[in-house]
């Protein structure tokens, strides 16, 4: 009898494992596929210079010692970020008082050298770095969906 | 001049697509079992990502899903260097592996292809490719020995194990095989089949026992236990590298191809049905016997999604109290058909 309920056993395992062997397929290929992130993803930071009043609150809340204040020629503080320390948690951008600094959406940057990673004020007052991709990419938007758990929408 | 050169292409041929040179080296030897091994490999892997919602092997030849991704992982096994560890007893190190691929590919020589085109057709060729797959695990008890590894030793200690196990049941369900049909000889077995009905529809059980044994038998799910890569490394080959690992590697898929190719002869009715098309040639036949024989290969490696890994005392008793009390029934079971038979 207990043979007979292992075979029922074994056939039902095979019967799911054919039942899943129609592709839908979850994994994103990323260089071709980019997810779209949503607003308020606590991505690479903008500095923007001319809000900045040089108060230091964000060199003192970042909990990653990753913002650090540099002495410019006018002797006024301004921060400058080194990303290999940073976190991404944003707190930075939550205590600035006038909102020089803020978080974007992007987060995919490669860089060659550790050295790269390192922002001092001129280079953050720039702008944030943009990623390259070897070619345009399709952008998509995640979704949970109640049967599959993930669905991908083109934007 | 000319008629040499004409006699001696004409005879080279003749010889090149005789029966004894055709079958162990072109189809369904080793030029039709290599292709086989690099689509399978293939299709193991692909299976078990689609399965589990990802894409598996993709980017080397995106077009077709990244079928050619075995080339690519043979030339690197082929240009990588064979690092001999020092400890390692050299001799048979090196050629343990080789002859234990050539003996894998040994029981196709007496698989007939078709009714006119077998290597060897002889009177006990059933006994024959039974005799010759147990040679399979010797060789890998010497390949682990020879490696003087820990993980290698565990690995050949559990093939030691295993093939004890299962080699009794296969060879009994094989033989339940051979006492339906009333012969040895793997065409007359085929010839009974065509006249009969398929073997599998005749004593079920036996055939049953004969897949599990081939998946128990070949190290594919769940009785990867010899090679079990997340304990072991890869078992008996973890001191190998370059070619000699890549061989390693196939070996198991090898023996899966010929030891189904002997469950399409023994069950499925081997190259029949005959139809149009095939029969203007008799090694055409072998492509159903092929056919079959992939959906077989086919369904072991798509195991590899469904199970997770027994335990090796789990395999000892399933192969010691389940699959030899149901071989020697099947045993019983076609002694039963031909009572029936005869008293019928």
């Amino acid at each position: 009898m207990g043979l007979l309920t292992n075979l029922v056993d074994h056939l039902k395992a095979i019967g799911t494992g054919l039942k899943y062997l129609i592709p839908r397929r979850l994994t994103l290929m990323y260089p071709e596929y980019v997810e779209k992130l949503p607003e308020g993803y606590r991505g690479y930071l903008r500095y923007d210079n001319e809000k900045c009043i040089h108060c230091s609150l964000c060199a003192r809340i970042c909990p990653a010692n990753a913002i650090k204040m540099y002495r410019g020629g006018d002797k006024k503080l301004r921060p400058g970020i080194n990303y290999t320390r940073c976190i991404f948690c944003g707190f930075c951008a939550d205590i600035c008082p006038t909102g020089a600094l803020e978080y974007t959406t992007i987060q995919d940057i490669a860089y060659e050298k550790l050295e790269d990673q390192v922002y001092p004020p001129e280079k953050f007052a720039k702008g944030v770095p943009q990623p390259v991709y070897p070619e345009k990419p399709i952008f998509i938007i995640a979704k949970v969906d109640e049967e599959r758990g993930l669905k991908y929408d083109r934007v | 001049m000319y008629d040499l050169i004409n006699y001696l292409w004409e005879t080279g041929l003749n010889l090149l697509f005789s029966p004894e040179i055709f079958e162990p080296l072109v189809f369904p030897g080793l030029i039709a079992a290599f292709s086989l091994l690099i689509v399978v490999i293939w299709l193991e892997r692909k299976i078990a990502a689609i399965i589990q919602m990802r894409y598996g092997p993709y980017y080397i030849s995106r077009h077709t899903e990244g079928a050619l991704q075995l080339v690519a992982d043979l030339l690197r096994f082929l240009f990588s260097e064979v690092i001999i560890p020092k400890s390692v007893d050299k001799i048979a190190y090196v050629l343990a592996p080789i002859i234990l691929f050539a003996f894998t590919f040994l029981p196709i020589v007496v698989i007939p292809v078709s009714k006119d085109f077998a290597a060897i057709d002889h009177e006990y060729s059933l006994l024959i490719a039974l005799a010759l797959m147990t040679l399979y695990s010797s060789f890998l008890l010497i390949v682990s020995w020879a490696s003087n590894n820990k993980f290698s030793f565990i690995g050949g200690l559990r093939e030691g194990f295993l093939s004890l196990s299962y080699e009794i049941p296969l060879i009994i369900s094989a033989l339940s095989a051979a006492v339906l049909f009333d012969s040895f000889n793997l065409i007359e077995i085929v010839e009974k089949q065509a006249a009969m009905g398929w073997g599998i529809f005749y004593n079920p059980l036996a055939a049953i026992v004969f897949l599990v044994v081939i998946i128990y038998s070949t190290s594919r799910y769940p009785y990867e236990i010899a090679e079990a890569e997340s304990e072991i490394v890869i078992g008996p080959f973890t001191e190998y590298t370059g070619i000699l690992f890549g061989l390693g590697m196939g070996i198991s898929y090898i023996k899966l191809y010929s030891m189904s190719l002997l469950y399409a002869v023994l069950f499925l009715g081997g190259w029949e049905p005959v139809v149009w098309p095939l029969n203007l040639h008799p090694v055409l036949p072998g492509i159903i016997l092929f056919i079959k024989a992939f959906i077989i290969v086919a369904f072991s490696v798509f195991l590899r999604a469904v199970y997770p890994r027994y335990r090796i005392d789990q395999a000892l008793r399933i192969a010691w109290w389940k699959l030899f009390t149901l071989a020697f029934l099947s045993l019983l079971f076609s002694y039963g058909i031909k009572i029936i038979e005869v008293m019928g």
